[in-house]
């Protein structure tokens, strides 16, 4: 196990080390350079100089492959640089926001955890009657609806039968927990039910597949009771390809992330990556990108280890 | 000879008649599918005739008829501007479908030739290009997308490029294996043997048996392209007012005008949904009925 987890730690650094190229190459194409990209965009009048000095400051004036080194070597060490539009340093702004984002992405996975697997079982186990047939519909609509959309029709629900719209600040957790997640379930519920969309037909495929095989059998003519089949026999072994489509949709979890906090307004990471586009902040904008990919490949390095830790036959091939 | 459809055209045979017979057996197998696809050609066919069908102008302002609910003049009401909602919904399935389509065409197209490429190639060029293809797939689909518009900044134009980009590497990956098969085919290295160049082999050989996972990859980014697109435009990051695009008709619908003016909320949604379930379903059966091995993510 030692050595398959360091092998794939190693396998990790060479696509960070790339994702970090593509976003410095992307940011070298612009059209001009962002220094005067970002000054044509306020329309302000500005003199030659500041355009120098602003250049000077974010390091454009140097040699591409010392911008290069530098953008790698202090994104290794946290240290982005200054945002574009604040002036203050970007780990710091996006320290700030941090918090909201991580617990609204780990409530999106709780949720979208609880309504697939035993979605998925129910279908699996009911397969073609009435009840298979809605959980498929239910899960075919998660994949298509807008999520912003689905926010929107939420927040207009709880306004005609609650009375209730999202709050303008921010209640954090440590403050006062039950206004904190009475703040935060809503788009959780969002981003979970788009999330738990490809999980819940992969766990009725997985099932389906599972309960074919011959120790189910075995299982009940032994006359174990049903639920004991169900979850220590098949479940246990249709979770496998379930937890690697959790990992995959992680992509979907972030952008989700992006677009439902511009809905509940919501301060966090993705509300900030857009308002970054908006202002051209491209200090921002590519430390938030390289966080944001950086973030997909940890995750699937960790779905990768739990499969290992799950699979033994993983390990040793 | 071989036929464009080489590795599909198979199925056909036995069909009354080879050129429509494929239609036939579709329609008759994957009845889902084929009813989506009438969904789409209405759809396709509102967005075309969008001038005789649209009973306002869509970008006719008004102070007067600002935020007017649903009546018999407007079905769904008007906008902040007092534009008529229902006419810029019809309107907006142009830039729908036209960001779909163009996107997940140039998308699977160049994704398909990488991927034949590097699959021809082998070797180091294929190396190389699985390990750009990894790190590009390394960015989620909509951050990617996202990066893109800040450099290029927005429009309908570098909307298409922000979606084309990230669907490349997703459709090369996928082609690739498809590839690396048909590479050991007889025929391929009778090619091979003959002394024909990498473009005869690759074109002329190749492609046109690779076009089953091709074509199914297009038809599965079809509906997630119109789903990015809604997105971005919602945003504020994809097609620029006054075009009309359905994202962007919801952009403030949640929040300054929901008092006011719900049903600015419910129409384009519904636009959008039910068009990305009919692409969802016609991707799913054409994947089916090509090839029920392959999955999409």
């Amino acid at each position: 196990m030692r050595r398959y987890i360091v092998q794939r730690i190693l396998l990790t650094i060479p696509t960070l080390l790339g994702v970090a190229t593509i976003i410095f190459v992307l940011m070298r194409v612009v059209p001009g350079d962002i220094v005067l990209l970002r000054y044509a965009g306020e329309g302000a009048f500005v003199t030659q100089e500041t355009i120098v000095q602003e250049r000077a400051r974010l390091g454009l004036d140097q040699p591409l492959w010392r911008q290069f080194a530098d953008w790698i070597w202090g994104a290794a060490q946290l240290d982005f640089g200054t945002s574009m539009w604040t002036g203050r340093p970007i780990v710091s702004e996006v320290a700030l926001r941090f918090e909201l984002s991580l617990q609204l992405a780990v409530m999106a996975v709780i949720i979208a955890a609880l309504v697939a697997v035993p979605l998925g079982v129910l279908s699996a186990i009911k397969a073609g009657t009435s009840v298979d047939y809605l959980i498929r519909v239910f899960s075919i609509l998660g994949l298509a609806l807008p999520s912003f959309w689905v926010g929107i029709v939420l927040i207009l629900l709880l306004l005609s039968v609650f009375h209730w719209s999202p709050p303008v600040t921010f209640t954090p957790l440590r403050v006062d927990l039950g206004e904190n997640l009475s703040q935060l379930i809503w788009p959780a519920l969002v981003v979970g039910y788009r999330y738990s969309a490809v999980a819940t037909r992969m766990t009725r495929s997985a099932m389906l597949e599972v309960l074919r095989e011959d120790y189910i059998r075995t299982a009940r003519s032994k006359g174990l009771k049903e639920s004991v089949v169900m979850v220590r026999h098949a479940l246990r072994n249709a979770l496998l390809p379930v937890i690697t489509v959790f990992g995959l949709e992680f992509a979907f979890l972030l952008g989700g992330l992006v677009v439902t906090e511009q809905v509940f307004n919501l301060n966090g990471i993705g509300k900030l990556t857009v308002e970054a586009v908006v202002r051209r902040d491209y200090t921002m904008v590519q430390a938030l990108v390289l966080l944001m990919a950086s973030v997909f490949v940890l995750v699937n390095f960790l779905v990768d280890m739990a499969y290992a830790w799950l699979d033994p036959r993983i390990r040793f091939r | 000879m071989l036929r464009p459809a080489g590795a599909w055209a198979h199925r056909a045979a036995g069909a009354t008649s080879p050129r429509t017979g494929w239609l036939r057996s579709f329609v008759r197998r994957q009845q889902l599918g084929a009813a989506s696809g009438a969904v789409i050609l209405l759809m396709a066919l509102v967005a075309l005739l969008a001038p005789l069908v649209a009973p306002h102008d869509p970008l006719e302002t008004s102070f007067l008829l600002m935020l007017r609910p649903p009546s018999p003049e407007f079905p769904l009401g008007t906008d902040a501007f007092g534009r008529d909602v229902l006419s810029r919904i019809i309107y907006g399935s142009r830039t729908a479908l036209l960001v779909g389509f163009s996107t997940s065409f140039v998308g699977s197209s160049l994704g398909t030739v990488i991927g034949v490429a590097s699959a021809h190639f082998g070797g180091k060029t294929d190396l190389l290009a699985q390990r750009v293809m990894d790190i590009f797939l390394s960015f989620p689909l909509i951050i990617l997308a996202i990066a893109v518009v800040a450099v290029l900044g927005t429009g309908v134009l570098n909307v298409i490029v922000a979606i084309t980009v990230p669907i490349v590497p997703r459709v090369a990956r996928v082609v690739r294996s498809s590839a690396l098969a048909v590479r050991e085919m007889p025929y391929v290295e009778a090619a091979r043997a003959l002394g024909a160049s990498h473009r005869r082999i690759i074109l002329r050989h190749m492609l046109p048996n690779v076009m089953a996972p091709s074509l199914i990859m297009l038809t599965a980014y079809l509906g997630q392209a119109i789903l990015l697109e809604a997105s971005l435009s919602f945003l504020g990051l994809g097609v620029a007012e006054p075009v009309p695009a359905w994202g962007l008709m919801l952009r403030g619908a949640g929040t300054q005008f929901i008092e006011r003016a719900p049903w600015l909320a419910i129409a384009p949604g519904l636009a959008i949904s039910s068009t990305v379930i009919a692409f969802n379903l016609l991707g799913d059966s054409v994947r089916d009925a090509l090839d029920p091995k392959l999955r999409v993510a």
